[in-house]
């Protein structure tokens, strides 16, 4: 078992992380952020507008993925922005990179949306548990390999509801919003270790949820 | 390598970034530990499974709702005070479709005098003021008389004329009788005679 998963491993079916090789464009994207950044700030209205075209994408997958719904995921993604509005005079360039202070706040926004609606939760979970369920049974008959990107999407959005906050948090910003392990922990305000911690067990849980669901094999 | 040293390591390991060294040895501890073997293997499936699942779009009617009601456009300079107030005033008129109601307006009146009323050829007598004011008098005289005339035919008015009229005949009637009994017998004057008497010498 252990021979099979090193061989599995070392094989690196996944794909290679390139950080150092786009070092150039990060920095470009940076002072391009940073040049938005002070526009709003002096009130320009279409700095607003490019800001919230560049930034939607992510802040929405971000919403969208950790709450698995779209209506709420789109007035969280309103909410963040609205938020940005009133306090992006408490940005500072120099503690970080724009995005990481908008991943931030976004999460931390999450995180109270997620307190906020635990008691609705509770109350309502298997209604809304079945038909998530029942969507991956009727899945689950099929090969990874055979799914395609929209399906697996919907797949892994049920497995990362069944993740805790924190375990989900750490795998949707690290393998679907490419973050780096110092960045996610300057947006979770803890540990690289831990993060790497929190990230295999998140990882580990999900590949076990999805292999119950027979869509891995 | 402990397997607490090996689960900081895992996630280079499975992103690929580990040196030689270090992956010799991550490999040597997987190859004797079957949890972190077990563990890396799951870490690798869930990221190649992630890696295979499209990302999420923004549904695009969100990003017309962000633009749309978006507080930077409810939030524009002030301005002055009374350039402010007129422009609230005029709000709601200066709309296109309020510019269109009123452009249907004037061009259906413009027609609807066409044909009711076709319009005389101006002249240069017209504007001389003696004119102007005799055909202004002339006017009012006329609505004056219209207005009257309408006053004096509505129904209500017609009514309470009536109603007095009777009110005014009701009191005469009350007072007669009255006067018939305090009136005395006019004695310079010859009591009428009767048929009878009249007959009778």
């Amino acid at each position: 078992m252990a021979t099979a998963a090193l061989t599995m491993v070392s094989g690196a079916p996944f794909p290679q992380r390139t950080d150092s090789g786009s070092r150039y464009w990060i920095q470009h994207s940076l002072d391009l952020d940073h040049s938005l950044v002070e526009r709003c700030l002096r009130g320009d209205e279409a700095a607003w507008e490019d800001m919230v075209r560049t930034h939607t994408r992510r802040v929405y997958g971000l919403c969208y993925r950790f709450t698995g719904k779209d209506g709420e995921a789109q007035d969280l993604t309103q909410e963040v922005f609205l938020r940005v509005y009133r306090t992006l005079k408490t940005f500072r360039a120099t503690e970080g990179a724009f995005a990481t202070w908008l991943t931030r706040l976004t999460r931390n926004l999450l995180i109270d949306h997620y307190r906020r609606t635990r008691q609705e939760r509770l109350t309502d979970s298997i209604e809304e548990q079945l038909p998530v369920l029942e969507e991956s049974v009727s899945a689950a008959s099929r090969p990874e390999g055979m799914l395609a990107g929209r399906e697996a999407s919907e797949i892994l959005q049920a497995g990362l509801q069944k993740l805790s906050p924190e375990l989900r948090e750490a795998v949707i910003l690290r393998d679907l919003q490419d973050m780096e392990y110092r960045e996610i922990a300057a947006v979770l305000h803890i540990p690289e270790g831990t993060v790497k911690s929190r990230l295999n067990r998140g990882r580990a849980e999900l590949a076990r949820i999805l292999r119950r669901q027979k869509v891995l094999v | 390598m402990t397997c607490a040293d090996l689960e900081v390591l895992i996630c280079d390991y499975v992103d690929g970034t580990l040196g030689p060294d270090a992956r010799t040895a991550v490999e040597q501890h997987l190859a004797a530990c079957r949890n972190c073997a077990e563990l890396a293997e799951d870490a690798a499936a869930a990221v190649k499974f992630m890696g295979r699942a499209a990302e999420v779009e923004p549904p695009p009617e969100l990003m017309t709702r962000l633009l749309f009601q978006a507080p930077w456009v409810h939030a524009k300079t002030p301005v002055s005070g009374i350039r402010n107030w007129f422009r609230k005033m005029l709000h709601p008129v200066l709309q296109p479709r309020f510019a269109m109601g009123m452009a249907m307006t004037i061009l259906s009146f413009a027609m609807l005098a066409r044909f009711v009323a076709p319009a005389r050829q101006l002249r240069p007598s017209d504007l001389a003021p003696a004119q102007v004011w005799a055909g202004v008098e002339d006017r009012v005289y006329r609505a004056w008389q219209r207005t009257v005339k309408f006053y004096e035919s509505l129904k209500i008015v017609y009514q309470i004329q009536s109603k007095l009229h009777d009110w005014q005949q009701e009191q005469q009637e009350e007072h007669r009788p009255a006067e018939r009994f305090s009136r005395r017998p006019d004695t310079h004057r010859l009591p009428a005679k009767s048929p009878e008497e009249r007959k009778s010498p």
